[in-house]
C-alpha cells in the first residue's frame, strides 16, 4: 500500500530537504503544508501514516498543531524535525504526543529509521 | 620543520593545551618566564602547575573553545595576567607579576575536530605601566600628589549617584589655608608649596582608606567621606583643624604656625547633583571665614 | 530591499539561508545555555539586503526603542567574513555580570565599575558571537577565525554606529536575529554584516549545503 506522508513545515526548501531524505525504492504519497493550521486540515482530509512537524511556524506553530492534531487522533504518529535544541522543547512535543523528535540538519539514515520505526509501531498498534 | 623554529623564535608565549587540560607544548618564550622547561610539564594537567587558573572564566572559555570553535580573549585591564610570571620590564616594579594580554582558540585536525586548545600570552607590562601613570596624572594633583580637582568632581557624581540609588549618605569636608598669601608674601612661594606638601601628608595620613582628600584650588581642600555622616563628619574636621593648628613648622631658619577653616556638609537626598552639594560646603566654609576663621562651620 | 536581494542571491537560495540560519541558532542557543548557564532565546534569524551607506540609518531603526545602547563589535574571518554588531540595551552590562558569576572581581581601581562592566560586555558578546557565526560556517563547511571583540559602552542610539564604517559601494546582507536571556533580562539585537566579497563563496556553499540531499 501506498503510504501517505504529510510534511508541515514553513520553509519550502526544508520540505524538499525532507523529501530527498526519504528512501526512493519506496513509493510515497507525498502532502505539504506552509504552516501548523494547513497542517491540521490536511490532516483531517487526508489522514497521513506519518506527519513530519516543523515547531517555529507562523499562523499557528508545531507545538499548538501537535495538539490539535492528538486530538483529532490519538494514534496519530507525527515526528517532528526541529531546530530547536533545547531539552525543554524536546519535552513540551514530546508529552503533547509527538512520536520522536529529530534535530535539524536532518540526515538521510536518520530520517529512515525514524520512518521504520514510526510504521513498525502503527502496524503493531493496529494489530492490537 | 620550519614552524618548530618560529614557534620557538617568536617574542611571545604560546602554548596548546588537549581536552583534559593536559600541556602539550610550552615555547621557548614560555620556559624563558616560566621557569619550566617544557619537558617538565608536558602531560602534565597545567592546574597542577598553576591552581589560580582553575576558576569560572577559564573553564568557561575552553568549554566554549571546544564545544563551538569559539576565540575567547583575556583582557589585561581586568585579569591583570593569566599565568603569575614575573616581570622583567624595565619601567620599575609598577606590579607585581608581568601583565598579560591573552587569547584563546581551537586546533583542529584532519577531521576538522577540535583537538587542542592554544593559548597566546602577551607581555604588555610596558603598556601598562605608560597607562598607569598616565590615569595618575589625569587625577592626581603634581605638587602634593593627592587627588585633583578634575578626580573630585567624577567622584562627587558618582558617590551621589550611589548614595541616592542605595539610599546611602556622605559627607563633604572643604578647607582652605587661612592667610595663606601672606606666607608666600612674606616667606617666598617655595615656602608656600612646603605648607601645602605638609598640610596634604598630615590629612592623608589622619583619614580612612575610604576617604578621598582632593586639592581642589590654589590652596583650598576637599575631603569626601563616604558612608559618613554629617556629626562624625564634624568632628573628623575639627581634628583636621586642631593638628594642622598644633603643628610647628619649620622652613629654612623660620618656624611658620598655620590655621585652616572648614565648612562641612552632607549628602542630602534633595540636592540636584554633586555640584550642589560642593556648593553647600563652599557656602559653610565662607562662614567660617566671616566669622573668625580657625574654625569648623557646618550646613545642613 | 528584495530588488537587491534577488540581484545577490536567488530566492531558492535566500531560503535555503534561511533555512541554515534557523538550524545554527537553534544549535548556538543550546552551546549557550550550556556555557553560561542560562536559557537564552534567539529569535527566528532573517535575512535583509542593505546599501551599506544605509546601514547606518536600518540599525538605527532596529535599536530605536532603546535609547542608550552598547555595541559588541567583532570581525569574523573565514570564507564567510564580515562583522559582527552585538547591540544590547542599556544596563544590560550590570545585568550580566551577576550572570557571569566570574571570581576575579577583587583589587579593582579607580574607574573599575566601568572596566567590569565593558569586559563582561565583551565576554557575553564574544561568545554570542562565537556561537552563532561558529555554527552557521560549520553548517557552510567553513572555519572562521575572530578578531578580539571591540566595546561601546552606553552610547546614545542616534550617533553609535558611524556612518562612515562600511565600504560605500558594497550591498551588505544582514542576519538579524534578537536575543534575551531567561535570567537576568538583558535584551538586544545581532547583526551579521557579510561582505560582499564572501557572496560567491557564499553561493556555491549554499549549492554544496542542498546537494546533500539531492
Amino acid at each position: 500500500m501506498i503510504k501517505k506522508i504529510l510534511i508541515v513545515d514553513d520553509s519550502p526548501i526544508a520540505r524538499k530537504m525532507l523529501k530527498s531524505c526519504l528512501p526512493k525504492d519506496r513509493e510515497y504519497e507525498f502532502h505539504e503544508a506552509g504552516n501548523g493550521l494547513e497542517g491540521v486540515n490536511q490532516y483531517k482530509e487526508l489522514e497521513p501514516d506519518i506527519t513530519f512537524m516543523d515547531l517555529t511556524m507562523p499562523v499557528m506553530t508545531g507545538y499548538e498543531a501537535i495538539e490539535e492534531i492528538i486530538k483529532i487522533d490519538t494514534k496519530a504518529m507525527i515526528i517532528v524535525v526541529t531546530a530547536d535544541v533545547q531539552m525543554s522543547a524536546i519535552k513540551t512535543v514530546l508529552d503533547s504526543g509527538a512520536f520522536m523528535v529529530l534535530r535539524k540538519p536532518i540526515k538521510k539514515d536518520q530520517i529512515l529509521g525514524a520512518l521504520d520505526k514510526a510504521m513498525d509501531t502503527k502496524e503493531k498498534g493496529a494489530q492490537v | 620543520m620550519i614552524l618548530d623554529q618560529i614557534f620557538d623564535a617568536i617574542n611571545t608565549g604560546i602554548l596548546i593545551i588537549d581536552t583534559e587540560f593536559r600541556v602539550i607544548k610550552w615555547n621557548r618564550w614560555m620556559e624563558i618566564h616560566s621557569g619550566l622547561s617544557e619537558d617538565d610539564i608536558k602531560g602534565v594537567n597545567i592546574f597542577d602547575k598553576y591552581p589560580d587558573l582553575d576558576n569560572t572564566k577559564f573553564r568557561r572559555s575552553c568549554k566554549s573553545v571546544f564545544s563551538f570553535g569559539n576565540f575567547s580573549f583575556f583582557s589585561q585591564k581586568l585579569h591583570r595576567y593569566l599565568l603569575p610570571f614575573t616581570s622583567k620590564s624595565l619601567l620599575g616594579n609598577q606590579f607585581e607579576f608581568m601583565q598579560q594580554s591573552c587569547s584563546m582558540g581551537p586546533l583542529r585536525d584532519e577531521n576538522n575536530e577540535i583537538k587542542y586548545l592554544f593559548i597566546n600570552i602577551e607581555d604588555v607590562t610596558d603598556v601598562a605601566t605608560y597607562e598607569h601613570k598616565l590615569l595618575e596624572m589625569n587625577i592626581k594633583d603634581g605638587l602634593t600628589g593627592i587627588y585633583n580637582r578634575r578626580f573630585l568632581e567624577t567622584k562627587l557624581e558618582e558617590e551621589y549617584k550611589r548614595c541616592k540609588r542605595y539610599k546611602s549618605t556622605f559627607s563633604l569636608i572643604m578647607f582652605d589655608l587661612d592667610h595663606f598669601k601672606n606666607v608666600n608674601d612674606t616667606y617666598g612661594h617655595p615656602c608656600g608649596d612646603f605648607i601645602l606638601k605638609m598640610v596634604s601628608s598630615r590629612i592623608s595620613a589622619a583619614i580612612r582608606n575610604v576617604d578621598f582628600l582632593f586639592r581642589y584650588g590654589g590652596e583650598e581642600f576637599c575631603c569626601l567621606l563616604p558612608e559618613t555622616k554629617l556629626d562624625a563628619a564634624v568632628l573628623v574636621a575639627d581634628r583636621f583643624r586642631a593638628d594642622i593648628e598644633s603643628q610647628n613648622n619649620v622652613f629654612e631658619e623660620h618656624v611658620l604656625n598655620v590655621t585652616i577653616s572648614i565648612g562641612v556638609t552632607e549628602f542630602i537626598a534633595e540636592c540636584e547633583s554633586g555640584v550642589d552639594i560642593l556648593k553647600k560646603a563652599d557656602e559653610a566654609l565662607y562662614t567660617a571665614k566671616k566669622t573668625g576663621r580657625n574654625r569648623v562651620i557646618s550646613l545642613r | 530591499m528584495s530588488e537587491q536581494a534577488t540581484d545577490i542571491l536567488s530566492s531558492d537560495e535566500v531560503d535555503t539561508l534561511q533555512e541554515i540560519m534557523n538550524i545554527a541558532f537553534g544549535q548556538s542557543a543550546s552551546d549557550l545555555s550550556e556555557v553560561i548557564d542560562t536559557h537564552v532565546v534567539l529569535s527566528i534569524p532573517f535575512i535583509e539586503f542593505v546599501k551599506v551607506t544605509e546601514l547606518h540609518t536600518y540599525i538605527q531603526q532596529h535599536v530605536k526603542e532603546y535609547s542608550k545602547i552598547s555595541i559588541v563589535e567583532q570581525k569574523y574571518w573565514g570564507k564567510f567574513k564580515g562583522d559582527a554588531l552585538l547591540i544590547f540595551a542599556s544596563g544590560a552590562g550590570r545585568e550580566l555580570i551577576l550572570l557571569l558569576k566570574n571570581d576575579e572581581q577583587g583589587s579593582l581601581e579607580a574607574g573599575s565599575a566601568e572596566i567590569l562592566e565593558s569586559e563582561t560586555l565583551l565576554e557575553v558578546g564574544n561568545i554570542l558571537i562565537g556561537a552563532c557565526v561558529g555554527k552557521l560556517a560549520e553548517l557552510l563547511n567553513d572555519i572562521v577565525t575572530y578578531t578580539p571583540p571591540m566595546v561601546l559602552v552606553e552610547e546614545d542610539a542616534r550617533n553609535a554606529v558611524p556612518a562612515n564604517k562600511f565600504d560605500p559601494d558594497q550591498t551588505a546582507i544582514i542576519l538579524k536575529t534578537d536575543f534575551n536571556f531567561e535570567q537576568g533580562g538583558a535584551t538586544g539585537f545581532l547583526f551579521l554584516v557579510t561582505k560582499n566579497e564572501s557572496v560567491v563563496w557564499l553561493k556555491k556553499a549554499l549549492q554544496l549545503f542542498l546537494e546533500q540531499y539531492e
